[in-house]
């Protein structure tokens, strides 16, 4: 658990005078985000430095998925080795169609699991930082500080660019 | 001409009260009236009487149903075609708008990818029906059993189960992170059970920034991931029949015959379902005559491309007259008649001249008949597709009728009551409108001047993901 600071705005453009004065502060990247109820663009108000990485575990998904896909085919056609209106017993039509379907689950599994790991799904931490505010036009602004001195200009710096409520909060950003 | 430039905040959303929307977007969580739980009464107690007759049906055998030689497909196979084929639209509607960054999309997204996940979720199961033994259903999964028996995956039923497991997954998946942060926002604003059941589903998100943009991504890539399944679903559904030397189905136009045919009754079905839910629960200040315009634009083209695919298809058939095949479509001016005249009447001439006309598809009454007709259109084009090629199959000593019996009708009287209650239940307890959505779009929306005229102004952000990725 660490201190957050949480500010609350009305508008995108007082959250982001307090984005860029928190600039000033040279907090670490990354301690400072927002809570708002719709999408902001990335540098509105705060800037995102993590790159998004899932895509990956997609394209490794949709390649798990056609090797699932191929070895299910063949293993079955293997194992049963049944001559259907003779076609061979290993035909590749019905491998690549089956294949590819199995390949498309993995592709849609590791978007699934790939960007909830990524959000942070399904961690449940016992104090997370959170303003049900937010859902009526609010924005929240929160930076993550160390000491009180950071504490104490953060707080400043959020209040002076119209920060309708600052507190300070023990949680996980 | 002069151009003032909105300012940040002049954005639609600042202008609005976000309680009273959510109040009026969550009506149907919010409220329950007497209506609901009539048509909850009504849909459960169809599908009670159909489970007790495909119950009825198991224990006696598939000998109660019409089913007999040579039409061993019929009511169910027509229904499953049907009930797939409904389910395209919704998600593949949702994917393209989303995709497009469709600026009207918001309103119709979530209620158009339910519709698909229950369409679904009711057409799996009707080959479940069809099986006779039904409690050997598990016989088709691919597991090394005792029985040394494996599935066929030469078997285009085969591909069917994977293809339409691999979509029911993929629409419920679509349909589920798309309402995440719906989710989230009523367990912020309930409480009690409610709170902790909203908590559970919406698995901890916040809308932080971080959140946001991963969410944004992974909304692009379902949509660009649930594309190609849907297309290659009605693919495979309509290989059930082209892979068969059954005159009538053995034809390469088939596949996207079928894929263009499910998206025609799929939009036919999303405005049926828009109009039923703007009534119900009053979002007609959500629902605007644009949508209805929109998707009346959609279906009119689908009728257009229903109707070449549909020529093209006979075409080939009266130039060939290939005897087979030729005794198929001849049955058409015989017992088939009525169909055929109700497929034709249908699915093209009531709907394609009335949805020419902007009054037509601005009027939320007026639509109704043409989305009604398609459906009813479509539904008599799936029979005609699986009987008549079977009634009139190549050896005429065996040639039969196929009508079906009370028991057909009462299981798929259950199938579609199982669709309005899941449907029903959906809205009572999930977001049935997507507010995030909505609220992003009023956000990205300003009012601007342009010479004498104030217009709306949406700035999209695009490319930022890739960007950053």
């Amino acid at each position: 658990m660490s201190t957050v600071i949480v500010g609350l705005f009305d508008g995108v453009e007082t959250a982001a005078r307090a984005g860029r004065a928190l600039k000033g502060l040279s907090l670490p990247a990354g301690s400072v985000t927002t809570l708002s109820a719709v999408p902001l663009p990335d540098g509105a108000v705060v800037t995102d430095p993590t790159p998004i990485r899932f895509p990956r575990i997609v394209i490794a998904g949709w390649f798990v998925g056609a090797a699932a896909g191929l070895g299910l085919t063949l293993a079955t056609y293997m194992l049963y080795p049944l001559v259907t209106g003779g076609k061979t017993i290993v035909s590749v039509p019905p491998t690549l169609i089956i294949t590819y379907e199995v390949a498309m689950l993995g592709a849609l599994l590791g978007t699934l699991f790939g960007s909830g790991r990524e959000m942070g799904l399904l961690r449940f931490p016992p104090k997370v930082i959170h303003d049900p505010r937010i859902h009526d036009g609010k924005i929240a602004l929160c930076a993550r500080v160390e000491g009180d001195e950071q504490a104490r200009r953060t707080i400043e710096a959020m209040r002076e660019a119209g920060g309708t409520e600052v507190r300070a909060e023990e949680g996980e950003l | 001409m002069s151009a003032e430039a909105p300012r940040a905040d002049d954005h639609h959303l600042a202008k609005t009260d976000e309680t009273a929307m959510f109040e009026r977007l969550s009506r149907s969580n919010l409220v329950t009236t007497w209506k609901w739980y009539l048509g909850v009464g009504v849909a459960g107690a169809v599908l009670l009487w159909g489970l007790i007759v495909f119950l009825y049906m198991a224990m006696v055998g598939m000998g109660v149903t019409g089913y007999n030689k040579p039409v061993f497909w019929g009511l169910y196979e027509a229904s499953l075609v049907f009930w797939i084929g409904l389910s395209h639209s919704g998600t593949l509607i949702s994917a393209i708008l989303r995709l497009t960054h469709a600026t009207w999309r918001a309103p119709v997204l979530r209620g158009a990818e339910a519709m698909t996940a229950f369409t679904l979720m009711v057409g799996g199961l009707i080959p479940i029906v069809h099986l006779g033994r039904n409690w050997r259903v598990y016989y088709a999964l691919p597991y090394p059993s005792s029985r040394e028996l494996w599935p066929n995956m030469r078997s285009p039923l085969m591909w069917d189960a994977m293809a339409i497991t691999t979509y029911l997954i993929g629409s419920l998946t679509f349909l589920y992170v798309g309402m995440i942060p719906d989710l989230a926002l009523l367990r912020d604003k309930s409480a009690g059970g409610r709170r902790k059941f909203y908590s559970a589903l919406s698995l901890g998100f916040r809308g932080t920034h971080a959140q946001w943009r991963r969410y944004h991504v992974a909304s692009t890539l379902f949509a660009i991931l649930i594309i190609p399944i849907a297309v290659s679903v009605h693919s495979i559904v309509s290989w059930d029949f082209a892979m068969a030397k059954v005159p009538g189905w053995h034809s390469t136009i088939f596949a996207p015959y079928f894929v263009v045919g499910a998206i025609f009754s799929g939009i036919a079905g999303v405005v049926i379902v828009m109009a039923i839910l703007r009534k119900a629960f009053r979002l007609e200040s959500v629902l605007t005559p644009l949508h209805f315009d929109n998707l009346g634009k959609l279906l009119c083209t689908m009728t257009l491309l229903w109707g070449y695919f549909y020529f093209t298809e006979f075409l080939t058939v009266w130039y060939n007259r290939n005897p087979e095949e030729w005794e198929v479509f001849s049955s058409y001016a015989g017992p088939y008649l009525p169909l055929f005249l109700t497929m034709i009447v249908c699915n093209f001439v009531i709907p394609f001249p009335m949805l020419c006309l902007k009054r037509v598809r601005r009027s939320i009454s007026l639509i109704l008949v043409p989305a009604i007709s398609i459906v009813i259109g479509m539904y008599a084009e799936r029979l005609l597709i699986v009987i008549p090629s079977l009634a009139r199959r190549n050896d005429p000593f065996i040639w039969a009728n196929y009508f079906p019996t009370w028991v057909e009708f009462s299981v798929m009287a259950g199938a579609a009551a199982m669709f309005v209650l899941l449907y029903m239940l959906f809205a009572k307890f999930f977001p049935i409108m997507a507010i995030s959505d909505i609220k992003e779009r009023l956000f990205h929306t300003a009012d601007r001047t342009i010479g004498g005229t104030t217009v709306e102004s949406i700035a999209q952000v695009e490319g930022e993901e890739e960007a950053h990725a």
